[in-house]
């Protein structure tokens, strides 16, 4: 089979997990769609250095770097606020951060509750993108610790205390949203 | 074990990450604690609504512009030797790449080797024309001019655009829902061009009227990636692209 073809194969139904971390990461959809692209195709470029096994994990070893060059270049070019940014920024407590039609709860997500699902989205928008980073990759796509800490370049000890400390956080915010929700609600 | 100890267990257990002897302790502490076990509870509901609330799916347009980037990805890029190296993704984390560039360089030539090996059919005249206009298809907003599962909308909207009346038949009911149509330039020619879609699959059937005379069987062939069926019937040329499976492809054909 031709590599072109195997690796369309192997690295396609990952779009989604790829599609998901890039998005947590810059938290836009049009840049997260480009990075992706950019990473799928420095993937296909990098397929002879795959050494078979899970893809998954060296997939998305490439997506995050792909995602933190761009950080890196947005950083440089600060001046440029993304539209959600100035949105929350108005009111740093905003709850959800423009969404998008294609945000609509599927019907297995609303017996959880559409409200519980914008608070834990603003929560998560909310931490930094290194306790990101480790609650989408475990959470979500739900890697093992040596693959978590394969992608992020760090001992599995970290991994394990970094979720640990990203889970508290998501946790505080969480319950300080519910909270103030409670409160305005009185 | 005290509740304390246990906090930090709490995870890595529920991960799955737990090893003996600490998932014994963690396991028999937990058993007869009541806070832990709603400590546990609770964290259990919090990462099942991430999971359901942050997943962000990739769209279906990156999907088609993802697999029209990697079929036009020029098989040079790979043979270069250095491009596998780029920056960002450090080696020495990859066991393969610590070998050197010697093996690189083998599997650098054997994919230089298999793609030129690789090659369409010469006698495909207008194949590489199909796969062009696929393609092209895939890389727009949308790859329909008009929109309509509706075969009564579709077939008169062909009317003074093509100088013949395709066939179009909606097959949603046998999984082949019809998206619409549009016109494209093959062959040199005027063509029609119906789509439709199987799963995430976008599929184009072109149509245009046969120089020769007489229906063929259908001949399958491969071009960059696509998927290529091609038959005569009824003094009309038909040409199907896409990249699903020829079985699905002959499954379609067979109801057009």
């Amino acid at each position: 089979m031709r590599p072109r073809t195997r690796f369309e194969q192997l690295a396609m139904p990952h779009l989604n997990a790829a599609h998901t971390l890039a998005y947590w990461l810059v938290r836009n959809r049009a840049d997260a769609e480009d990075i992706v692209q950019d990473a799928y195709i420095r993937a296909l470029r990098a397929f002879a250095s795959f050494r078979g096994g899970d893809i998954r994990p060296w997939l998305l070893t490439i997506v995050r770097n792909a995602a933190y060059r761009w950080l890196s270049v947005r950083q440089r070019a600060s001046n440029v606020i993304p539209i959600e940014d100035a949105f929350s920024a108005r009111d740093p407590d905003a709850k959800p951060v423009l969404e998008l039609a294609s945000d609509e709860p599927s019907a297995e997500a609303r017996l959880i509750g559409a409200q519980d699902h914008a608070r834990v989205r603003a929560a998560l928008a909310a931490l930094t993108p290194v306790f990101r980073e480790v609650l989408v990759l475990r959470e979500i796509e739900e890697l093992s610790y040596a693959d978590i800490a394969m992608i992020i370049e760090t001992p599995v000890g970290t991994v394990m205390s970094r979720l640990s400390r990203a889970r508290t956080e998501l946790r505080t915010k969480l319950k300080a949203m519910i909270d103030k929700d409670e409160r305005h609600a009185l | 074990m005290r509740c304390e100890e246990a906090k930090d267990l709490a995870g890595p257990y529920r991960d799955g990450e737990l090893a003996e002897p600490a998932f014994g302790t963690f396991q028999a502490h937990l058993a007869g604690c009541a806070a832990c076990q709603e400590r546990m509870a609770e964290a259990g509901d919090m990462a099942l609504t991430l999971r359901l609330a942050a997943r962000e799916p990739a769209s279906i347009a990156l999907e088609a512009r993802i697999r029209a980037a990697i079929a036009t990805e020029l098989p040079a890029a790979w043979s270069a030797g250095r491009k596998w190296r780029w920056p960002g993704l450090d080696p020495s984390n990859w066991p393969g790449f610590a070998y050197g560039g010697s093996l690189a360089a083998v599997c650098a030539a054997s994919v230089l080797v298999t793609w030129l090996a690789v090659r369409p059919p010469a006698d495909l005249g207008a194949a590489h024309d199909v796969v062009a206009a696929h393609m092209r298809s895939l890389l727009q907003d949308s790859p329909v001019q008009v929109a309509s599962s509706e075969s009564h909308t579709v077939r008169p909207w062909f009317n003074g655009r093509v100088d013949f009346a395709p066939a179009v038949t909606d097959l949603a009911g046998s999984g082949f829902p019809l998206a619409g149509a549009r016109l494209d330039y093959v062959d040199g020619r005027r063509v029609a061009a119906l789509v439709y879609k199987r799963r995430l699959h976008v599929v184009n059937v072109f149509v245009w009227p046969s120089s020769a005379a007489g229906d063929s069987a259908e001949q399958l062939s491969q071009v960059n990636g696509y998927n290529l069926l091609t038959w005569r019937r009824g003094g009309l040329v038909y040409w199907m692209a896409s990249d699903l499976n020829p079985a699905e492809m002959r499954d379609l054909r067979s109801l057009l």
